[in-house]
């Protein structure tokens, strides 16, 4: 049973490494790139349920944090949050093919955008043009390599899921 | 007891909730420095150990597909050091010249400054924030405050300050970052103005506190002023793109692109210059 664990505490890390590398710049678009911490925490809350996606969201949020110069909390809280919600749209409701996980990535990425612009708007500074800069397009690039990563997630998480009867 | 584990979706939820919310509200305590410290000492030695991957990997790629491009590269180099060498001699007898000035002038001699060279093992992890992780640390010499530098093909300019040391990595906050606040002036005009990133993190730089009255010419260049402490003067930093006027204010916006492609730096230059810190102090009461 502590398998699955492992499996997501490495790919926790592996995520936030591969993020924070300078050569994964050569990915970004306009400046963006993808959150593949996030799309990570969307498949497990989308899989496994909220309990799993909320507490997956916020201690990779806080690692996250931790790496990034922001305030403590400010990228946690919205993973934790949209892993939350995610998870009650799980696997047995949306079933799951590229046009959904396309789908429900972009809303998950708008939502995270949207939550992060608010909060750094109280407890830090920001404007308005980070919809236009940051959260479109991180939102579009989110749902466009989700399938993909999706389909590697299935093959890492296999066991798991036929256990849950998928 | 029942309850909570009945409800641990919702109860871990508001747990987690609240927990963000006390810690953006106490930013500047020591609790959350010390908790946000232990995260980022927990995942360094696996950033290192990845990029010590990612490099190795990419030199032996290199070694079997760049050799050509090397020996063309090498040509071109050996030419440019006998071009520099004809500089050097030139710049000698300027220096010369300049000092000999100065001290006829009774301005005191330019103070000049070690570097120790440093290699980006990550950066910008997410895309709101900008930070740059270097691999120098304190073993190194490194220290918080240290003016940071590279070079954009043969122009030096500033990339940041040192905002963290741990024993073999530091952290960048470079001059994009609407964290950043650093004294500058318009190169022709000599006007003073305070620095930051923009905070819709275009990769360009705002000044402001420049007079309304100031004419500001796109392409002008932007220097350190060497006020704050932190940056010697004279550093290059960008050029000016355009300015913005508010009816309802006194100075203007002007908007410089830097020097510095932050999307594509890998090597940096920490100058081992250690801050003043009175006018540090007031520079930073200021802000």
């Amino acid at each position: 049973m502590i398998i699955p664990y492992i499996f997501t505490a490495v790919l926790i890390i592996l995520s936030l490494l591969i993020q924070g590398h300078s050569s994964f710049d050569v990915i970004s678009i306009a400046g963006v790139k993808p959150d593949l911490l996030f799309i990570l925490v969307v498949y497990l809350a989308y899989s496994f349920g909220s309990f799993y996606g909320e507490v997956t969201g916020f201690i990779s949020g806080l690692l996250h944090d931790a790496i990034s110069n922001s305030p403590l909390g400010l990228l946690a809280f919205p993973k934790m949050a949209v892993g939350f919600v995610a998870g009650m749209f799980g696997r047995s409701i949306i079933k799951s093919n590229i046009i959904s996980i396309t789908l429900i990535l972009f809303i998950a990425s708008l939502v995270k955008g949207i939550m992060t612009l608010i909060l750094a708007y109280i407890f830090h500074h920001t404007s308005i043009a980070v919809v236009l800069h940051i959260i479109l397009p991180e939102a579009f690039y989110n749902a466009l390599i989700a399938p993909a990563l999706f389909i590697l997630f299935d093959k890492v998480y296999e066991k798991e899921l036929e256990r849950e009867g998928f | 007891m029942e309850f909570f584990i009945r409800n641990r979706n919702i109860v871990a939820f508001v747990a987690f909730t609240l927990f963000c919310i006390v810690s953006l509200s106490i930013q500047s305590s020591t609790f959350v420095l010390t908790f946000e410290g232990v995260g980022s000492a927990f995942l360094s030695p696996f950033q290192k150990a990845y990029d010590g991957i990612q490099g190795g990997t990419g030199r032996l790629w290199a070694g079997f597909t760049e050799l050509n491009d090397l020996r063309d590269e090498l040509g071109k180099t050996r030419a440019k050091l006998q071009q520099y060498e004809s500089i050097a001699e030139e710049l000698d007898e300027i220096r010369y010249e300049n000092e000999r000035l100065r001290k006829l002038l009774d301005l005191g001699t330019r103070v000049t400054y070690d570097s120790i060279p440093a290699s980006i093992i990550a950066k910008n992890p997410d895309n709101w924030f900008r930070t740059i992780i270097i691999n120098r640390g304190e073993n190194d010499g490194v220290k918080i405050n240290m003016p940071v530098v590279a070079f954009q093909g043969e122009e030096k300019a500033v990339v940041g300050k040192i905002v963290e040391v741990r024993g073999s990595i530091s952290r960048i906050l470079p001059i994009i970052s609407s964290d950043i606040r650093v004294g500058v002036k318009l190169i022709d005009d000599r006007s003073p103005g305070l620095l930051s990133g923009t905070s819709s993190n275009t990769g360009m730089c705002v000044i402001d506190y420049i007079s309304r009255a100031i004419q500001v010419k796109p392409g002008e260049a932007i220097i350190t002023s060497g006020q704050g402490g932190v940056f010697p003067p004279g550093l290059s930093i960008g050029t000016v793109i355009r300015t913005e006027v508010l009816e309802s204010s006194a100075y203007q916006k002007v908007i410089v692109k830097p020097v510095i492609d932050f999307d594509h730096l890998e090597d940096v230059f920490i100058i081992k210059k250690e801050p003043d810190k009175e006018l540090l102090q007031i520079f930073e009461a200021t802000e």
